[in-house]
């Protein structure tokens, strides 16, 4: 985990976030030309060079959010004047003419989506050491920029926030001379403007999303989840969605809400889902096949779940997408899911686990009872349904050899209490492992068996949390494995009257037949993020 | 150790300031007074003694998303200088009537904007105001930093003040102060520079980065608080490493205290623990000169001879330091407003100071002037 400084909480960029998500997700501003707007609203200090370039603006290309964040500083820094159907365009339009193809976010999507607890690991060390020591690495690696443009990123960086050059990272360098030269050279190498993958973007022709989909994702905290969605195409690169999730734990859920494609592939959508406000950031890849991503609470991002969904069209070739449970025990019988689209023809799960019946079939979802040989040994299997299989979906195992906390360096902030931010969670999960082939667990042949339920504690994590007693103030975790932190502020009842940040030990413990396999990850509880913008 | 002739100074400017203004302290005996600001634009003065503010006085058109950052007060006590409004304007405030009897806009017209940071000077007779200034020129569609330099106002310049003159400066200057004599502008950049104050010249320095020591790594500080006008002694608290132990080795990380004496042009310094507890800023006490208090969630005392430390916890956290001019109290701010008063022998808390509007001093300095 990268730490973090506290960046200067303004009002201005508090409010940006807000409005961000309303600009990224609003489909209500098709008629209005972007174009003609970047004309008249931003070529005053943008000289338009041709049609569709002007200095700066066609000299970087962004993510929809990266853009947004960019405009909404335009608004309140310099003045511009837009009204929220106004920046929707003018940022749809950005995006489409300076986004990224699918392989330039494919590593970073973490940052886009609003994953928690994201331990990075820079690709490049100046950028790193240059950038990260205040952003994310990733917001970065999610910008492309001319070497020149990049330059002049730095130039801003000094112009507004002079204190850069005396902070901790910045002081012990001559940071102006090395940003503005090595830095700038390498970020324009690393991150440049042009490449082969963005001309290849922009020949293509994208995908429309339309039609019917199978989806299957996860949660954290709740579990598996399988689904459909129909999307409806309402205007360009517009569409509806109206979506069902049903959980592995019999729970069911339907979604409805709007989306825009931005960049021919930036799936943005705002749903109200099982009532409340979710955000989705997916890409729509494989030739628009294919959606993936991470769905999120519009007011509380640490909760959410990943989704992955396919083309349930009529003729769409087969896929087996997931199997519920994931997980089984040699010599277990028991009742398998098969979720997929155009499943026919038998059902295959390898050798020592027995189809004895089926209970359901049809082309989304085979329901099957199972038995596996007491005698298997632990492993992944393909799960195959005629010429359908899913690599590797079902895991066999002995036993649950070892268990992991996921993510494993969670973070959890303080919030609410009549301030301004409210509080950041922590969703935890138990991972259960098996020893591979080689019967030696944490080797590179380990099977990741998935998510189990487990006895969730919290401990001080060392002598210092015991003095300050973290534990008693810090938070408290909830058996899905969601760690709430404590209000913010000072708190007068703590020795320095500090604030209910801490540093604790989250314990998992999972029951296994007989046995208890433990295992612990350490927690920070820290303090707000006052300025928490759409990409961190 | 003030020398005699500096002790008669003092004394007949503190006669001249009686004779003159005599608000908060009609009597003989000058007072101590503590001058410090509080988000987003409050300047307070406060008799320390009496434990009580006494002034309170609005910044006047600045930013109130903002907090105010240095004060310098002047040697006579009248007037107090104040980097404000985004650091892009520097205030003179009259600390009796609360007007403003200074005012210098750091930037130049619509596309050349200036931001202090932090370093501000006064030089010792009162006449001239050193301020460090980054200046970045608004390009349509591009902002371009220039070089920074140091701009010397007139402190008579009014309300509408202009540079005197701009020396040039490196970048990354975290501290101006004036020698005792007004002959050197000490500049804390990557080095301790000693510039010319008329004429920008350097004139020599005192090794920071190349300050070299067996078995340790660069110093590091981040001096921004300017609390040396009871000693004309600036301390700053830093910390090395220890390049002959493991990384993750308590010892690995050396903490110390950093002293340039203002009159003598002298510097020392003093390791004194392993890095244990987060040390923001220091004060040397005006009696007893070998004594350095240091704030943060703890409240620290080196011996700058012996390296002896005395520590005790705090209520809450603190970020500056100041010290009685009789060397017996300290004053330490920053948080909750909320300015407490330590025993600087005992190191024991005797009392407190609320500062009203609920407001945070933030990274404001606390400074102290007799009157």
């Amino acid at each position: 985990m990268k730490k973090k400084h506290m960046a200067r909480g303004t009002g201005a960029l508090v409010l940006v976030t807000g409005l961000a998500i309303s600009a990224i997700g609003n489909p209500a501003h098709a008629a209005l030309s972007g174009q003609a707007l970047v004309n008249s609203k931003c070529a005053t200090c943008h000289e338009a060079k041709t049609d569709q370039h002007w200095t700066r603006i066609g000299e970087s290309r962004r993510t929809p959010e990266g853009w947004d964040m960019t405009v909404a500083r335009m608004t309140f820094a310099h003045g511009v004047k837009l009204s929220s159907e106004e920046r929707g365009a003018v940022v749809k339009y950005l995006a489409d003419t300076y986004g990224l193809a699918p392989d330039e976010t494919a590593d970073h999507r973490y940052i886009i989506e609003r994953t928690p607890s994201v331990v990075e690991h820079p690709e490049s060390k100046p950028i790193g050491d240059t950038c990260a020591r205040c952003h994310s690495y990733g917001r970065i690696a999610v910008q492309r920029r001319t070497e020149d443009d990049w330059r002049k990123l730095v130039h801003f960086h000094v112009g507004q926030f002079p204190a850069i050059e005396i902070q901790a990272g910045g002081r012990d360098r001559n940071w102006f001379e090395i940003a503005t030269g090595d830095v700038a050279k390498e970020l324009g190498k690393v991150y440049g403007y042009d490449t082969a993958s963005w001309k290849q973007w922009q020949a293509q022709k994208h995908a429309d999303a339309s039609g019917v989909w199978r989806l299957v994702g996860n949660r954290p905290g709740v579990g598996a989840y399988e689904g459909k969605a129909t999307i409806a195409r309402t205007g360009d690169d517009r569409y509806s969605v109206a979506m069902v999730m049903r959980y592995e734990n019999g729970s069911e859920e339907s979604a409805k809400g709007s989306a825009i494609v931005y960049t021919g592939h930036e799936w943005r959508a705002t749903l109200k889902q099982g009532g409340r406000d979710i955000h989705q950031v997916f890409s729509l890849g494989a030739n628009g096949a294919e959606l993936n991503g991470r769905w999120f609470e519009a007011n509380n991002d640490a909760v959410g779940g990943t989704m992955r969904a396919v083309r349930a069209d009529k003729g769409v070739p087969a896929s087996v997408l997931s199997v519920q449970p994931a997980m089984v025990r040699a010599g277990m019988r028991t009742t398998l899911a098969i979720n997929g689209v155009g499943l026919n023809g038998e059902v295959n799960l390898g050798r020592g686990v027995k189809v004895i019946k089926l209970v359901e079939q049809s082309a989304e979802r085979i329901v099957a009872e199972v038995e596996v040989a007491k005698d298997v040994a632990s492993s992944s299997r393909d799960v195959q349904v005629g010429r359908a299989s899913g690599a590797g979906l079902l895991k066999l195992y002995k036993q649950i050899d070892y268990v992991k906390v996921l993510p494993q360096h969670p973070m959890a902030r303080v919030g609410g209490n009549g301030g301004s931010q409210p509080k950041v969670p922590a969703q935890l999960e138990a991972i259960a492992w098996a020893a591979g082939p080689d019967g030696k667990p944490g080797t590179a042949d380990d099977i990741r068996l998935g998510a189990v339920p487990a006895a969730w504690s919290v401990d001080n994590l060392n002598k210092m949390a015991a003095e300050m007693q973290d534990t008693k103030f810090a938070g408290r975790i909830e058996q899905t494995g969601l760690f709430v932190p404590n209000g913010a502020g000072p708190n007068a009842e703590r020795k320095y009257k500090t604030n209910n940040a801490g540093e604790l030990k989250v314990t998992a413990t999972v029951k296994d037949g007989s046995r208890m396999v433990k295992a612990s990850a350490p927690l920070i509880v820290t303090v707000q993020r006052f300025n928490d913008p759409p990409i961190r | 150790m003030l020398t005699k002739n500096k002790l008669t100074t003092a004394c007949l400017a503190n006669a001249t300031a009686a004779a003159l203004l005599t608000l908060y302290s009609a009597g003989v005996l000058a007072k101590d007074y503590i001058v410090t600001t509080a988000r987003p634009d409050v300047l307070f003065v406060v008799d320390a003694k009496e434990r009580k503010v006494v002034k309170t006085h609005k910044i006047p058109n600045t930013s109130m998303g903002n907090s105010p950052i240095t004060v310098v007060p002047s040697r006579d006590g009248k007037v107090a200088y104040i980097i404000h409004n985004r650091w892009e304007t520097v205030s003179g405030i009259d600390l009796e009537n609360g007007k403003e009897v200074f005012r210098a806009e750091l930037s130049e017209g619509e596309d050349l904007r200036g931001k202090a940071v932090f370093a501000m000077d006064l030089s010792p007779d009162g006449k001239e105001l050193a301020v460090f200034v980054n200046p970045t020129r608004l390009l349509p569609g591009e902002y371009q930093v220039l070089d920074p330099y140091i701009a010397i106002y007139r402190t008579d310049a009014g309300t509408d003040a202009k540079p005197e003159r701009k020396l040039p400066s490196p970048r990354r200057v975290s501290t101006l102060a004036y020698s005792a004599k007004g002959d050197t502008l000490y500049t804390f950049s990557w080095e301790m520079l000693k510039l010319d104050p008329k004429t920008g010249a350097v004139k020599g320095q005192h090794p920071w980065r190349s300050w070299k020591e067996p078995n340790r790594g660069e110093p590091d500080t981040l001096a921004i608080w300017p609390q040396w006008e009871q000693t004309n002694i600036f301390a700053t608290p830093y910390y090395k490493v220890a390049t002959d132990k493991e990384a993750g080795d308590p010892a690995a990380l050396r903490a110390g205290i950093w002293a340039l004496d203002l009159e003598k042009d002298t510097v020392s310094f003093k390791e004194f623990e392993d890095a244990s507890v987060v040390l923001f800023s220091s004060a040397v006490n005006p009696v007893r000169r070998n004594e350095v208090y240091t704030v943060y969630t703890q409240l620290t005392r080196t011996d700058m001879k012996t390296g002896k430390m005395d520590r005790v916890d705090l209520d809450h956290t603190y970020y500056d330091v100041n010290v009685s001019s009789d060397g017996s109290e300290l004053y330490i701010g920053g948080t909750q407003g909320d300015i407490a008063v330590y025993d600087s022998k005992s190191l024991k808390r005797i009392g407190n100071i609320r500062t009203p509007g609920g407001g945070d001093q933030v990274l404001s300095s606390l400074r102290i002037f007799k009157r």
